[in-house]
């Protein structure tokens, strides 16, 4: 069976394709210039990431927002999370993040961000790339030209204290946690040193933080990429361990013994130490562990359950003015008391916050949660069979609760069956979770099965 | 009919940026130039500037990108005149360059210029494989190990000056008193460095380069020299006035007494001046260019060689000559070329050759002009559905006949000197923007007011 490779994708949230052939100079410039003409002559915030293409892509970006007549405010390369409160803040008409994220080296991407500092909901992006289409571009001429500005400080400085307002900064310096650090070499590498020893004043062991340097692992941080960060946890004898991707919204974490702890944990002690202080409901999408419903339950707060993406849940948020939320499988945790996205640097302060709090280490504090066996897989699926196959899923377990509002999720007490396409690849995506180890494994298998 | 607001040619890539010229031609036809430039093994980076247009941060931003992502190094000097751009290809063994600016066009202009390996304009053939890449869209881009790096250098302007310093006796040079009219352009930045640096003490107007505002059009010609230029200086006492387009590689000039100096007059005189030193005798101008020019190179012994009118036609006719053979390359809008700055237009080199005659002469401006026979030229213009031209210029023949026809561009008729009849010629071409027929007719003595008004009528006739 032969899938087809997506090389270019217009998605979700922005356009991402293989630098060279496929995301070339003047696609980024026509998509950049057409937003540009979106959201208004004004001032645009443009940031980056450390991948190497990262400079052509920029430049093509300017030249694109300046040709629509707006002022472009570069604040260079940064935590896509960082970008995005600084949109917010300064009033900007909008901001673009040209970072790929998680996805491997070749590939680049452009994210726009509204007014809000929001990723563009399904509307928004809809007249976007409608207008890319028709090419219906301002154009501005000489007059009305606006240039360049750059600012490279204020924006981390500002979402720093943002973000360490919700926590005891105090406390957690007084501890001087010896902590680990594997930023990938990205955006988040000279950030997240500062982050942790000047605002923080851990004892930092950091590896890939060098910004110049390409990604020496998988981008995407998982228990399965993160062995360096694990042995450096252990012979350097760290509290904690930190893990982030390339354009730093997303979090893993080890404990002291090295071991890095599934993501949903890590949202669930996150969550945990954010309801302990603020009042509020909590929104995860429909992958995510069950383990944030106990926690939540501990607090007496609900849950809301989303769609997958960081659009749905932040619009969910929205609605639901909920305190906390995120996705658990991707390490994202979304705090919308410093801004509407997935950070990193939320979830490192929380966690901190936490055993500065307890005084307790990271196993103790993970092995007080409920305990879940999650597997989770995924298969490439023959265009046009993805409705045959779920019927055959819906039909061969019948389970009492069935949630369609992404994909399939069929739910018993104590376990669950989630099985969904993903949103950029002819990919069948499913998940499986229970309190018990063998019915993990057990349903693990059955599903792998039908998806076959 | 509307001026066209875009040109793609040989020449290059020119429009009204937002209105003809956009972002996405920049785009593509940088990524052409990138994939036309070979990659150097040095890694030598293509060097860019640009003029101070605020289009040009626009236009700046997609040739950088372009370049990039087609393999390129790219350094960029900035604010820099075009001849700067040439000289740190040359000093660098770059592989080209791209110029970003529309030098003699309003402010709501903008081009891209493209510089090859020898700091030249592309060649006919050249800038043939270019369009033929632009036109198929076709880029070589390199996979995303193997993109180019940016790096920026502002001492380029030192170097260019360095250089020209070693070319002209500066020492002698400075004790001129000299105003100069920037146009807002780049001479600006040049003119207030050789202040500076140098000692000397040009006095400028319309010196900011913000690139919004221009004080005037940069048109190198006698009419705007009058503008502002001419009237200040018997003020100021000054020996002479230049004035400059914004990527000061045209020059236009005044009088001591503050007259205005004809834009044909500008070649000849320097052409006066550099044909005694210069190694070769050729000379180069365009067909529409005053015939004085033959006359000051027959005093020096030169030949002059009148290719098409057009920037394009000047490189190809110098590149049939051996280095050396041709003395210096020019034409009436005072874009000179020189052999001692090879294959570059410069209006800075052109003011120095100038102020070195002064000093070699120690005569003012206006005695040496007076010297020259005079030569009157009329100039007429006739809009003209394009699809009568051909006939026009038939016609044309068959009624104007007896003296030496040149149809390389239009027609040109030239008539040597007679018992009853001063020598003279025309010209009648179409422009290269405009669906407009130009009538350009001369006489030695006299102005042709006859010839002219029969041309005149004639063409008219057609339209």
């Amino acid at each position: 069976m032969s899938v087809r490779e997506h090389k270019l994708k217009v998605g979700v949230s922005g356009v991402r394709g293989v630098v060279g052939e496929f995301l070339t100079p003047a696609l980024t410039t026509a998509l950049s210039q057409a937003f540009g003409t979106y959201v208004g002559r004004g001032r645009v915030i443009v940031g980056r990431d450390t991948r190497p293409s990262g400079e052509m892509i920029l430049h093509a970006v300017r030249c694109g927002l300046l040709a629509a007549g707006c002022e472009v405010v570069d604040v260079g390369i940064l935590p896509t999370p960082t970008i995005q409160v600084y949109v917010a803040a300064t009033k900007a008409q909008g901001g673009i993040a040209i970072t790929a994220s998680h996805n491997p080296p070749e590939y680049n991407a452009l994210k726009f961000f509204n007014a809000q500092g929001l990723f563009c909901n399904t509307y928004e992006r809809g007249e976007l790339i409608d207008l890319w289409h028709q090419s219906s571009f301002h154009h501005a001429q000489n007059a009305e030209m606006r240039g360049v500005t750059t600012e490279l400080v204020a924006p981390k400085k500002l979402h720093f204290e943002r973000v360490l307002s919700h926590v005891d900064v105090e406390r957690i310096r007084r501890r001087r946690f010896r902590v680990g650090l594997d930023a990938v070499n990205g955006a988040g590498s000279l950030p997240s040193v500062e982050f942790l020893t000047e605002y923080l004043n851990c004892e930092l062991h950091a590896i890939a933080v060098d910004p110049a340097k390409p990604f020496p692992r998988v981008a995407e941080p998982r228990p399965d990429t993160l062995g360096d960060l694990s042995k450096l946890v252990r012979e350097t004898g760290c509290d904690i361990g930190f893990a982030q991707d390339p354009d730093g919204d997303r979090l893993a974490v080890a404990d002291e013994t090295g071991r890095v702890l599934d993501n949903d944990d890590v949202l669930a002690l996150a969550v945990d130490a954010c309801l302990a202080r603020l009042p509020g409901d909590v929104v995860v999408n429909l992958t995510t562990s069950s383990v944030i419903d106990d926690i939540a339950a501990r607090h007496n707060r609900r849950v809301f359950r989303t769609p997958v993406g960081e659009a749905n849940v932040v619009e969910r948020m929205q609605r639901a003015k909920a305190v906390i939320g995120g996705e658990g499988s991707n390490g994202g945790i979304i705090f919308p008391a410093v801004q509407y996205c997935r950070d990193s640097y939320n979830g490192m302060a929380f966690l901190l916050d936490l055993m500065a709090a307890s005084g307790e280490p990271v196993t103790k504090l993970a092995g007080r949660l409920p305990q879940y066996t999650r597997m989770a897989g995924s298969v490439a699926y023959q265009h046009g069979r993805l409705a045959a196959l779920m019927q055959a899923v819906e039909d061969a377990f019948i389970a009492p609760h069935v949630d369609r509002s992404d994909g399939l999720k069929l739910i018993w007490p104590g376990h669950w069956i989630h099985v969904r396409s993903s949103n950029t690849e002819p990919i069948l995506r499913f998940a499986v979770e229970s309190t018990s180890e063998a019915e993990a494994r057990a349903l693990f298998e059955r599903v792998k099965e039908f998806a076959a | 009919m509307s001026t066209r607001a875009l040109r793609i040619s040989h020449v290059g890539l020119r429009g009204i940026v937002g209105n003809g010229l956009t972002a996405a031609h920049i785009l593509d036809f940088a990524s052409a130039f990138g994939t036309f430039l070979d990659l150097p093994a040095t890694r030598a980076p293509v060097v860019i500037g640009r003029d101070p247009r605020l289009s040009g941060l626009m236009l700046r931003e997609g040739v950088i990108s372009a370049l990039l992502a087609t393999g390129h190094d790219v350094l960029d000097l900035g604010v820099v005149s075009t001849p700067v751009i040439q000289h740190a290809i040359h000093r660098l063994g770059s592989p080209g360059g791209i110029s970003i600016g529309a030098s003699h066009n309003e402010g709501s202009w903008n081009a891209l210029k493209f510089l090859g390996r020898d700091a030249a304009y592309l060649s006919t053939a050249q800038a043939t494989e270019l369009l033929d890449i632009y036109h198929l869209r076709k880029f070589r881009f390199v996979p995303f190990n193997e993109l180019g790096a940016l790096s920026r250098d502002n001492t380029a302007i030192d170097a260019y000056l360095a250089d020209l310093a070693a070319a002209f006796d500066f020492e002698r040079l400075r004790k001129f008193r000299v105003v100069v009219d920037c146009c807002n352009g780049t001479s600006s930045l040049l003119l207030q460095r050789l202040n500076e640096q140098y000692g000397f003490s040009f006095i400028l107007i319309n010196a900011a380069t913000d690139g919004r505002h221009f004080a005037h059009s940069p048109a190198t010609n006698a009419r705007t020299v009058a503008l502002q230029l001419a009237p200040l200086i018997q003020p100021l006492q000054a020996q002479a006035g230049f004035l400059f387009d914004v990527d000061s590689d045209r020059v236009a000039l005044a009088t001591e007494q503050g007259e205005p100096v004809s834009e044909e007059l500008v070649f000849p005189l320097v052409a006066d001046h550099c044909l005694p030193q210069a190694e070769g005798r050729v000379v180069i101008t365009n067909l529409s260019t005053t015939g004085l020019i033959e006359e000051i190179a027959a005093r020096h012994g030169g030949r002059v060689l009148r290719a098409p009118v057009g920037r394009q036609a000047a490189i190809d006719a110098l590149s049939a000559f051996r280095p050396g053979q041709v003395a210096l390359a020019g034409e009436g809008t005072g874009a000179i070329m020189f052999a001692r700055f090879p294959y570059i237009y410069d209006g800075i080199v052109s003011m120095f050759t100038i102020l070195e005659m002064l000093a070699a002469r120690q005569q003012p401006l206006s005695a040496i002009l007076a010297t020259y026979p005079r030569y009157s030229m009329l100039k007429g213009e006739v809009p003209l559905a394009t699809t009568r031209i051909p006939e026009l210029l038939m016609s044309l023949q068959e009624e104007f006949t007896g003296g030496t026809m040149d149809m390389s561009d239009g027609l040109r008729m030239d008539w040597p000197q007679t018992m009853t009849q001063p020598q003279r010629w025309f010209h009648v071409r179409v422009a290269q923007t405009e669906p407009i027929v130009r009538v350009i007719c001369e006489q030695r003595g006299a102005p042709p007011h006859d010839l002219f008004q029969s041309l005149m009528d004639h063409v008219r006739s057609f339209s």
